[in-house]
């Protein structure tokens, strides 16, 4: 029992590691049109990916402040809202994290086909 | 009443938010919070448990507010704490040490010296400078890692030669320094008693026609002997013999002058208002010392010469392995 725990325990903490990162290339590739928190937060959470809003928030301003986002106030509705839309150079970047989590998926792809490793035939 | 929440919320997340980030940082929390309340409305909740709901699942306002803010939650980074170690443990391994002795050394040449004045001050000052060392040393590096001055400075990128060598010298050059610096400062404390710390010098001035000179020359020729055994780089039986012969002359002279009372100054008064015969106990405490001292390190010098001698696999300095000297 107490072995289960650990190993859940463990594997939660390396599906964190594995998945930080993925909400900046989701968010950056969704907000090509442009969208606020809230409606981040829901497409998201839909398209499967698992991001706290207190995660998601600060992150949106973090990635502004980088130049990756940029944002206006719509103040239209009776509700006004920050929408953020990525910048070209967020593009750029996103394009660039999407072609390294292709070429990580098919080198994941690879290792788990390859059934002998070297040395360990004989 | 639970519009208050979303209030008590924004407030408590707000404090902890850079001044000039505060009012967007407001407007859009709130409406964030607003979207999500009506969207659980709008999925059958009442609105009081939608609110309820959103504000847990925001989570710690403190935490919401250190993640906006980009504040670091933690005082030293992982870049500068290898730093930080090292200066630490070069402090209280170096530079506490002598501040202590020091400080105590100082303490027992004053007239009112007893065991527990020099005790006292040497924990106190142990205390007291270790918990100076340690503040200033952290407050200076919790400084650095918020404002990144001089980081680039700090962030020495290690090359091959930071390793360190374990070569096969028989001293270490930390033992070589100890055993010049040992020699020095033993003449500098002998020379300084006779004109300064007291009215009356501790040790008997008589001495100076013969003994005392005779004892600097003694320590002076454990330099050289440390300096000998450094360049030749082996442990011979040379070594050995000749350090044990050094060791029991200057023992002899030592004990010689202690046992007959002649090594400390009649005319110094520190002694006399003590109860028991302080000098006689401080001679017995004193030959116990140098016979102790004088042993262990014949035995020592002794031991690694056998060792090397037999090819015997000695300690590396620095690591806890072994490794043969041939």
């Amino acid at each position: 029992m107490v072995l289960l725990m650990t190993t859940d325990a463990t594997l939660a903490s390396h599906l964190q590691e594995l998945r930080r990162g993925t909400v900046v290339v989701a968010s950056l590739t969704v907000l090509r049109t442009p969208g606020y928190g809230y409606s981040l937060l829901e497409t998201l959470s839909e398209a499967g990916f698992e991001v706290e809003a207190n995660t998601l928030y600060p992150l949106l301003r973090r990635l502004e402040a980088q130049g990756l986002l940029t944002s206006s106030w719509n103040t239209d509705e009776a509700r006004p809202r920050k929408f953020y839309t990525t910048t070209e150079q967020g593009d750029a970047v996103a394009a660039a994290l999407r072609t390294e989590w292709a070429r990580l998926d098919e080198a994941i792809g690879d290792l788990s086909v390859t059934t002998t490793t070297p040395g360990s035939e004989k | 009443m639970t519009a208050g929440l979303v209030d008590r919320y924004v407030f408590t997340a707000l404090r902890r938010v850079p001044e000039q980030q505060r009012t967007d940082i407001d407007r859009e929390l709130r409406a964030s919070i607003d979207d999500a309340v009506d969207a659980r409305v709008e999925a059958g909740e009442s609105r009081e448990a939608a609110i309820e709901q959103t504000l847990l699942e925001l989570g710690d306002p403190d935490k919401l507010a250190d993640s906006y803010a980009n504040r670091p939650n933690f005082l030293i980074g992982p870049e500068l704490y290898g730093v930080w170690r090292r200066v630490m443990t070069m402090l209280f391994t170096t530079v506490l040490p002598i501040v202590v002795i020091v400080v105590a050394a100082v303490r027992l040449f004053e007239d009112d010296a007893t065991f527990g004045n020099v005790l006292g001050a040497a924990i106190t000052a142990t205390i007291t400078v270790a918990a100076h060392l340690a503040f200033w040393t952290t407050g200076t590096f919790a400084v650095l890692e918020r404002t990144g001055l001089g980081q680039t400075d700090l962030k020495k990128t290690w090359t091959l030669a930071d390793l360190p060598k374990y070569e096969k010298s028989v001293l270490s050059r930390m033992e070589l320094g100890a055993n010049l610096v040992w020699p020095v400062l033993l003449t500098a404390a002998l020379v300084l008693q006779q004109f300064t710390f007291t009215d009356e010098p501790l040790l008997d001035p008589a001495n100076w026609s013969f003994w005392w000179p005779a004892l600097i020359v003694l320590v002076a020729l454990k330099a050289v002997w440390a300096v000998w055994v450094y360049r030749l780089g082996k442990w011979t039986r040379a070594a050995s013999v000749s350090n044990a012969v050094l060791g029991l002359v200057t023992a002899a002279v030592m004990i010689y002058l202690l046992a007959s009372g002649n090594f400390f100054n009649p005319a110094f008064t520190g002694f006399i208002d003590a109860d028991a015969d302080l000098e006689r106990w401080v001679s017995l405490a004193t030959i116990l010392g140098v016979a102790l001292s004088t042993f262990w390190d014949i035995f020592d010098i002794g031991r690694k010469v056998e060792q090397s001698r037999k090819g015997l696999p000695a300690k590396v300095p620095g690591t806890g392995n072994t490794y043969n000297y041939n």
